[in-house]
């Protein structure tokens, strides 16, 4: 049932005060690289709109999506999305189950029709209809018939994405993502394995605030977030430039947090926010902890060979035609290092 | 010499000594003149900069601490600290376990998040009649 309350009425019935708002849609915009001036502006027009329903579907996925965005260990800003919108269904968190649980997503449906937001996680098996039912419904019947009133779709984490590990060679169960299913509306894909929470929250503020979905770059990924790889924005770019990388996981260089390139950090090729927005708060992500990123939230990541094996120098060429100058400086060092692992980690495996 | 034989040398970052922060301190000093011209406020998000230690420290170097300090408890503190440069404030938000998650220097005559927003008000003004009638119900059935 929509809730007839403003946003702003809801957030303050649940007890989070207007000062509380503000805060978040500082964050917010901090997040998206939005002018900080645009935040009370925000907390205004939002606190206004009426909270959207959302219609949460999980298809084939572990869950991780739904954890990243809920297992804030405190009342985080993260957690808000949940007073940002009515939340009208969702398997794992929801009160009722059965049939009561189906009544209600089908009444959600129909009362919201054209309307509400379908929030996807988990790719959808296309082999047999019987490898993924909900009451008897399988996946893809359930995706094509909540799709058809739904106004958007977020598509979050890599396996709604692009198809994320069910997809992964050999792809038994003919996984496929929502864009292979759905083709008339609006998609905006959160990739990563998980997705960072914020991302998603900042998407639906984003939509409450200017009544549109944020610029999205070719994939269907919000820019704000997946405009630069983790290699541009990676702290320890010195490293890279200087020549300086980690041979092994324990060495001196590593120790001394050098450039995990030669351990096959995957930073170069991946488009995500974990260098700046990071995890768990802003704590860390991958590599400040020590290990290599995966490219987690880039299409057919598991199908890209060994996450320890360093980026081929084709990669590099892909970029674009023309570097600049220190790009080239790097790539030619990237290159240097990365023929320099690939014939240590040949010999390590010889002579075992 | 063309273009292309200019050699390329790469200076390593160094985080002893501030990189941005002079920068940054000269764009505030055009914000606040704006301020006092204009009254137009302004402010900048320390978050989205790469800023060292040492650019930190330089702030608060020339910035100073001025006459206010406040507190505020929403979703976890958020501290206001008015900076020794009038028109300078320094607001950083936490979250619950006090971990910050974003920075501001805004260039304003008070931070909106100090300000009590009109609705407010107009609640509070509701509940402070409510509360004044309650007193005087306690108060009539004590006589």
């Amino acid at each position: 049932m929509p809730s007839e309350l403003t946003l702003g009425e809801s957030l303050a019935a649940r007890g989070v005060s207007r000062r509380a708002f503000l805060k978040f849609c500082a964050s917010i915009a901090s997040a998206m690289a939005l002018p900080p001036s645009v935040a009370p502006a925000m907390a205004e027009a939002m606190a206004k709109a009426k909270r959207p329903s959302v219609i949460y579907l999980s298809f084939q996925e572990c869950t991780g999506c739904l954890e990243s965005l809920t297992r804030a260990h405190q009342a985080s800003l993260e957690t808000l999305i949940f007073d940002l919108v009515s939340l009208e269904y969702q398997h794992t968190i929801m009160a009722p189950s059965g049939e009561a649980a189906e009544r209600s997503l089908h009444q959600a449906i129909e009362e919201n029709r054209g309307k509400y937001v379908l929030i996807v996680d988990g790719a959808i098996p296309l082999g047999d209809p019987g490898y993924g039912t909900v009451a008897g419904q399988s996946f893809a019947d359930i995706m094509t018939e909540t799709a058809k009133g739904a106004a958007a779709i977020l598509a979050v984490g890599t396996c709604a994405s692009f198809g994320g590990l069910p997809k992964a060679d050999p792809n038994p169960t003919g996984a496929v993502p929502v864009s292979h299913i759905v083709k008339d509306k609006p998609i905006v894909n959160i990739p990563g394995c998980p997705p960072i929470a914020v991302v998603m929250t900042s998407v639906v503020a984003h939509f409450l605030t200017f009544g549109k979905l944020p610029d999205l770059d070719h994939l269907n990924r919000p820019k704000a977030f997946f405009g630069d790889t983790i290699h541009d924005r990676c702290y320890r770019r010195p490293f890279y430039d200087q020549g300086k990388f980690a041979k092994t996981f324990d060495d001196a260089g590593a120790r001394q947090g050098w450039c995990l390139y030669e351990l096959g950090c995957k930073g170069p090729v991946t488009y995500n926010a974990c260098a700046t927005v990071k995890w768990n708060g802003g704590v860390s992500f991958p590599i400040e902890s020590g290990h290599g990123c995966i490219g987690c939230s880039e299409p057919d990541f598991w199908d890209r060979g060994s996450f320890y094996q360093p980026l081929p120098m084709s990669l590099w060429t892909n970029r674009g035609k023309t570097l600049a100058a220190a790009a080239a400086a790097g790539a030619a060092i990237g290159a240097g290092a990365a023929i320099a692992s690939r014939m240590r980690q040949r010999k390590l495996v010889e002579e075992k | 010499m063309p273009l292309s034989e200019i050699p390329i040398k790469v200076v390593p970052a160094s985080t002893d000594k501030p990189l941005n922060a002079p920068a940054l301190l000269n764009e505030i000093a055009a914000m606040l003149e704006r301020l006092v011209e204009s009254s137009a406020t302004e402010s900048i998000d320390l978050k989205s900069l790469p800023l060292a230690p040492a650019d930190y420290a330089r702030l608060e170097e020339i910035l100073g601490l001025g006459e206010v300090s406040a507190e505020i408890e929403a979703a976890g503190p958020t501290r206001v600290r008015e900076t020794a440069v009038h028109g300078v404030w320094w607001v950083t938000h936490m979250n619950a376990l006090r971990e910050p998650t974003a920075e501001f220097i805004e260039v304003t005559y008070a931070p909106e998040i100090l300000k009590t927003h009109p609705s407010d008000a107009a609640a509070g003004l509701a509940t402070l009649r409510s509360r004044l009638m309650d007193a005087q119900g306690d108060q009539a059935d004590a006589e």
